[in-house]
């Protein structure tokens, strides 16, 4: 049991640490639902970063500490199942990755070279032409889009099925540890400038409670990703994915009680990450299904 | 980054398991839902000297002191297995956490010899007296006083919720020495001294496990002091940093929980709203586990621990309670004679957000300390 980085993954962390420190910031005058990261996806394109858990040094540890990373960016790129999904199933693949559930419109679909097609119990990939996939207008602060066409379609097998699924499970946790992660840090700021009653909100114990709860959520979150990770493990990824939609439910409310109006608004950038939030909660079935892997692999209850 | 426990952490593991195994009586589920009474004290004392002989009650305490050096894993390890068993060692588990190592390293050389070694062998029982009828959360309030009587001290006032004091063989006492906030004194006294009185307070957490405790014009020799006068906020800060971690709740709490789903299961009863909250319960569990297990690896490498601690008791209160609403709804025989374990938790379970330190006084914390959210005006 160690939580300490090999030097290569120390180092890589750094590095794209300081790659996304240069995407901090919100492009001046910005009102748009969702900002698209197309620099950033070319510098990790150029650094091969995508490929980074294939390294075995590096591994999905690597991965996962660099989505969460990168998800903490006002900023989106499709990153997660590039980074985890693709090298562990086919490295292939040409990215970006994205899935499809029961025909829903999905993150990045528009713009995906491979997609994930789940209906029910299967799944199977395709690789769309430009006819096959349209963007749609939504809240969701990711570039969604839906399937238009009948693009080919390969059926995996079911271990495949499965290993993706568990794949996916540990994408969206690592994505959503840093969603949380920056959506708190957005209103931890904003509780410590914005003054009522003539102090900082901050200083308003029934808000720190809920903050301080929103952070142990968080730090969960994380640590449960990492070790789904680590592990690549079916019930891992299980607990991970149901922490993850769970508390994500319970911060992106709180986040918004503590901004108010402010919140409402597309200046403010919380809806940055409040709404990938959302997007990530009904993925993979949402709570319930999640909870119901949780249940199989660590109860043996199937119903 | 590693998940996985070494051979060695695996092996020592087993041992702890073994132990437990042959050293635990068949009726030990149904004794242990009194952690602080005669029978269970009177066991504790048989099983940790046992455990002593075996090498495995204080491994991690230094060599001098009859210990092996042991990591902090080792002890964090031990624990996990004893709370998941329904902690056997009772109030011990306090001795060789941080009362011993406190005493080692500001204990007089008397005070030393007199108190580590019985507590080396698993032959002896303290208590904390810190908690007041007006000091709780404000433990700075607290009124005790042990005002100079020659060259002794006479202490009176009184302590309450103090757990094991009605067969502790020794207090390790916050006495106020002066009038200000900061004068506050530490006395390890015995408690069969004159002018100390008992009063088992009757609980729903379990037999024997809290009291008051009157001190009437109890005298005691300077040399009872730990420390110097007005040390003591030193060394209590110093004592709890060996207990930042806090108890490994998560173990029972994640072994009731399977027990109480194979409970429902011979009942049929695994509806998916019972097992979603199921589920939602052992992420829970897994998530204190981790936080935990991240601050012992920061330990093991001599970081000091910061405020994830504070996040690390949270999270453990969270998931205590997430597996007592669970066993609360959907086997409610565990509070009316079904499965004792499922009792024991329950009981253990209700102070986990209130001993030794309030869940909402780790939320506080966490906001100033790991948020660094503005403080509260005072």
């Amino acid at each position: 049991m160690d939580f300490s980085l090999n030097p290569d993954q120390a180092a890589i962390v750094a590095a794209i640490d300081r790659l996304a420190q240069q995407f901090e910031q919100m492009p001046t005058g910005f009102d748009g639902f969702v900002l698209p990261g197309d620099e950033l996806e070319k510098e990790l394109e150029l650094a091969q970063y995508f490929d980074l858990a294939a390294v075995p040094e590096l591994g999905p540890v690597a991965a996962a500490l660099a989505i969460e990373r990168l998800s903490r960016l006002p900023c989106t790129v499709e990153v997660a199942l590039s980074m985890l999904l693709r090298p562990a199933i086919n490295p292939e693949w040409p990215r970006p990755v994205a899935t499809v559930e029961q025909g829903r419109p999905g993150r990045f679909v528009a713009t995906a070279k491979t997609l994930v097609l789940i209906d029910a119990e299967s799944v199977s990939v395709a690789h769309p032409g430009g006819n096959d996939v349209e963007a749609v207008e939504s809240l969701y602060a990711y570039p969604m889009g839906r399937v238009t066409g009948e693009p080919a379609r390969e059926k995996m097998t079911t271990e495949q099925a499965a290993r993706t699924r568990t794949l996916l499970r540990i994408a969206c946790a690592a994505e959503m540890a840093g969603l949380l992660q920056a959506a708190i840090d957005a209103t931890v700021e904003h509780l410590t400038v914005r003054k009522q009653f003539g102090r900082p909100l901050g200083t308003f114990q029934a808000l720190r409670h809920r903050m301080a709860e929103c952070a142990v959520l968080a730090g969960g979150v994380k640590n449960l990703a990492l070790k789904a990770a680590y592990t690549g493990d079916a019930g891992d990824a299980a607990l991970a994915a149901l922490q993850a939609q769970h508390s994500a439910s319970r911060v992106v409310y709180d986040v918004h009680q503590m901004f108010g109006a402010m919140g409402m608004t597309l200046e403010m950038p919380l809806h940055l990450w409040t709404y990938r939030m959302k997007a990530l909660l009904s993925e993979l079935g949402g709570r319930g299904a999640q909870a119901a892997a949780v249940a199989q692999h660590y109860f043996a209850v199937t119903k | 980054m590693n998940f996985d426990w070494s051979k060695e952490q695996q092996e020592f593991r087993n041992t702890v398991k073994a132990f437990l195994a042959a050293n635990l009586p068949d009726n030990w589920e149904q004794m242990a839902h009194g952690p602080g009474s005669a029978s269970q004290t009177e066991f504790s004392k048989q099983f940790c000297g046992a455990l002593a002989k075996a090498g495995l009650l204080i491994p991690h305490w230094p060599k001098q002191w009859g210990g092996q050096d042991a990591d902090h894993w080792s002890s964090f390890i031990l624990a996990e297995e004893m709370w998941a068993a329904g902690e056997p060692r009772g109030g011990q588990y306090m001795n060789v956490n941080w009362i011993g190592p406190t005493l080692m390293l500001f204990g007089s050389a008397a005070q030393q010899q007199a108190y580590i070694p019985p507590m080396a062998r698993g032959e002896t029982l303290w208590c904390q007296g810190f908690s007041e009828p007006g000091a709780g959360s404000d433990l700075a309030s607290l009124r005790t006083r042990a005002d100079k009587h020659g060259a002794n001290y006479r202490i009176n006032g009184q302590k309450i919720w103090t757990s094991y004091a009605g067969h502790a063989d020794t207090c390790f006492l916050l006495a106020r020495t002066g009038d200000s906030k900061k004068d506050i004194s530490i006395f390890l006294l015995p408690m069969d001294t004159e002018g100390i009185t008992v009063r088992e307070i009757p609980s729903i957490i379990g037999e024997g496990d809290i009291h008051e405790v009157f001190f009437d014009d109890v005298e005691i020799a300077s040399d009872a002091m730990l420390g110097e006068e007005g040390q003591a906020w030193e060394i209590v800060r110093k004592a709890l940093s060996m207990e930042r971690v806090g108890l490994p709740r998560f173990a029972l709490a994640s072994k009731v929980l399977h027990r109480a789903v194979e409970s429902l299961k011979k009942l049929d009863q695994c509806t998916p709203g019972a097992m979603e909250q199921a589920s939602k319960a052992l992420a829970a569990c897994e998530s204190a586990r981790l936080y935990s297990y991240h601050i012992v690896d920061q330990r093991c490498r001599g970081e000091l621990p910061g405020p994830e601690t504070s996040a690390a008791r949270f999270a453990t209160v969270t998931a205590e309670r997430l597996v007592s609403e669970f066993v609360v709804e959907h086997v409610p025989d565990a509070l009316a004679g079904g499965d004792p374990m499922l009792l024991v938790h329950h009981q253990r379970g209700i102070v986990a957000g209130i001993a030794s330190g309030a869940a909402e006084i780790q939320l506080n914390l966490i906001a100033s300390n790991l948020l660094e959210l503005p403080r509260e005006p005072r």
